[in-house]
């Protein structure tokens, strides 16, 4: 199911966000298909995360259309979304640091899209073996990579189609980085797709099939990595 | 002598039984969810006059009335938290403590006007006088046993529902970080409403045994509050089994403070909850 105009899975089209009356994103439209990592770059305060959390059904008011899979999901409780198959994985990583990483992962399983499980809790433990060891013991206590790993592996057993991840590096040693970015091209190979906000602009677009940069709520630029100088994506990073 | 004495702790390792029973609702509510009922205590006794309306016009026994009415109870709660209480949750502390005090005295004003302020009791029959002698005048009521046994029981299956099962893990969350649980779609309102309506099924249970054990009238709520306050506050907040020992804790001191003199029964309690708060402010079992 895609939308019927773009031909995309995740379809952002002419979508503004308020907080009260300020307008945190004006007018923009972008799309993500179906096993497309698309990056969104932009200073602080651009609406990176807003948009992220207009998607995710957590602003409090949205115009304009996002349609997810030909439905418009505006409107719709993030319960709802979550069960329909988009998954955030939360800037600072929000996990419950009293719960087991155990109890932390099964809340991923227990709100996600029911149905064709392809990711299970034998390949997060494969993955990232060092989370098998610590399964029983509380999240708070580990460290900001493992933290990381816990959420991405949440995020991954919700058996998203469209993965949305916010400042997945933040505060992370640059080593943890790298070994969290070399999942995303294994992510993408099983056809999910992926919104990627980042501020570190060189890693993201690394790993981008596409970007859009934000510029004080608009789209300042967009297109595929290669094909843009890196002169322009700094002159629309910061609209100078 | 020694006899008299052991006697008073026994009776009151008992009465911490029933305070169990007040204490363990407002220690998830209050504890668990952060979420200070102050009309814990006016709702154990509105479910109690509800519960004499059931025994003495049906003429059906307290049991099967505490039976039928938990059920009710339970969608009660979770109506009274998803569609009144959640407006306010997270907002102002201040703002939960003042709505659930207007809730208290709407309860015991318009208990006031239909039963009167005389005070009332649900007749347990003949299990309310029968006793086991234990010799040296030690005496268990069998009632006040079957309540402690009851509390135990009730603090075991709330300490499995909220550390062993599904739901349990997502109150937790919910206690944890509202926000995220938000986030990834765990819809914290319906997840506060369920822990409410387990806490009125606890508050149902405590009716029960409540409306048998001692009388009860419309004002009676605010000693309730009082004692599952102090019961889990002296446990340690959060802490489910603690406020088991805090709840014995409070009746062993009522107990023994009365046998020295009658009048010193609430006061020996307060005295002890005060002390422990003044060496232990954390409680003796604390969570956080």
């Amino acid at each position: 199911m895609v939308d019927a105009d773009t031909g995309a899975q995740l379809a952002v089209k002419d979508v503004s966000v308020f907080y009260g009356n300020f307008c945190a994103i004006n007018h923009i439209d972008i799309s993500v298909g179906a096993g497309e990592i698309v990056s969104i770059i932009g200073a602080n305060g651009a609406g990176k995360s807003t948009l992220l959390k207009a998607i995710i059904g957590q602003a409090d008011r949205v115009e304009g259309t996002i349609s997810f899979a030909g439905d418009d999901i505006v409107g719709r409780s993030t319960k709802e979304i979550v069960a329909s198959g988009i998954m955030l994985v939360p800037e600072g990583r929000r996990l419950f640091p009293s719960l087991t990483v155990e109890e932390n992962l099964r809340l991923g399983w227990d709100v996600g899209r029911k149905g064709k499980g392809d990711i299970g809790f034998a390949d997060i433990w494969k993955q990232f073996p060092v989370l098998d060891e610590r399964r029983k013991q509380k999240a708070g206590l580990l460290s900001g990579g493992q933290q990381q790993m816990v959420a991405l592996g949440r995020a991954l057993l919700a058996n998203p189609q469209l993965l949305l991840c916010d400042e997945i590096s933040l505060g992370l040693a640059p080593l943890v980085v790298n070994e969290l970015y070399a999942l995303i091209p294994r992510i993408k190979a099983r056809g999910i797709g992926i919104l990627i906000v980042e501020q570190d602009i060189e890693r993201s677009l690394a790993v981008a099939d596409r970007f859009y940069c934000l510029l004080e709520g608009k789209v300042s630029l967009s297109g595929r990595p290669s094909e843009v100088s890196r002169d322009d994506v700094i002159k629309n990073y910061f609209g100078i | 002598m020694a006899g008299v004495w052991i006697n008073q702790i026994l009776q009151g390792i008992l009465l911490g039984g029933l305070y169990t029973l007040f204490a363990t609702g407002l220690s998830l509510s209050a504890g668990v969810m952060r979420f200070v009922n102050i009309a814990h205590g006016d709702f154990i006794v509105l479910t109690s006059f509800i519960l004499l309306v059931l025994v003495t016009s049906l003429g059906i026994n307290p049991a099967i009335a505490t039976i039928i009415v938990l059920p009710i109870a339970f969608v009660f709660g979770f109506g009274l938290q998803r569609f009144l209480l959640q407006r306010v949750v997270g907002e102002n502390v201040l703002l939960v403590i003042l709505v659930t005090f207007g809730l208290s005295i709407i309860i015991e004003n318009g208990l006031l006007e239909g039963f009167g302020a005389d005070p009332q009791k649900i007749s347990g029959g003949s299990l309310e006088t029968a006793t086991i002698a234990l010799g040296d005048g030690i005496n268990m009521g069998v009632f006040q046993v079957i309540t402690f046994v009851a509390a135990v029981a009730m603090v075991a299956v709330l300490d499995l529902i909220l550390y062993r099962s599904g739901i349990g893990a997502k109150i937790r969350a919910v206690s944890d970080d509202v926000v995220a649980a938000d986030l990834i779609g765990l819809s914290s309102a319906r997840i506060y409403a369920i822990a409410m309506g387990i806490s009125f099924v606890t508050i149902g249970i405590a009716a029960g045994f409540m409306s048998i054990w001692t009388d009860f009238d419309p004002a009676s709520g605010g000693t309730r509050l009082l004692i599952a306050f102090e019961a889990i506050v002296l446990g340690g907040l959060g802490s489910l089994w603690g406020s088991l020992v805090g709840g014995i804790v409070l009746g062993i001191a009522q107990s023994v403070g009365a046998q020295f003199d009658i009048a010193w029964q609430m006061l020996a309690g307060h005295i002890v909850f005060l002390i422990v708060l003044a060496v232990r402010p954390q409680g003796l079992f604390p969570k956080y």
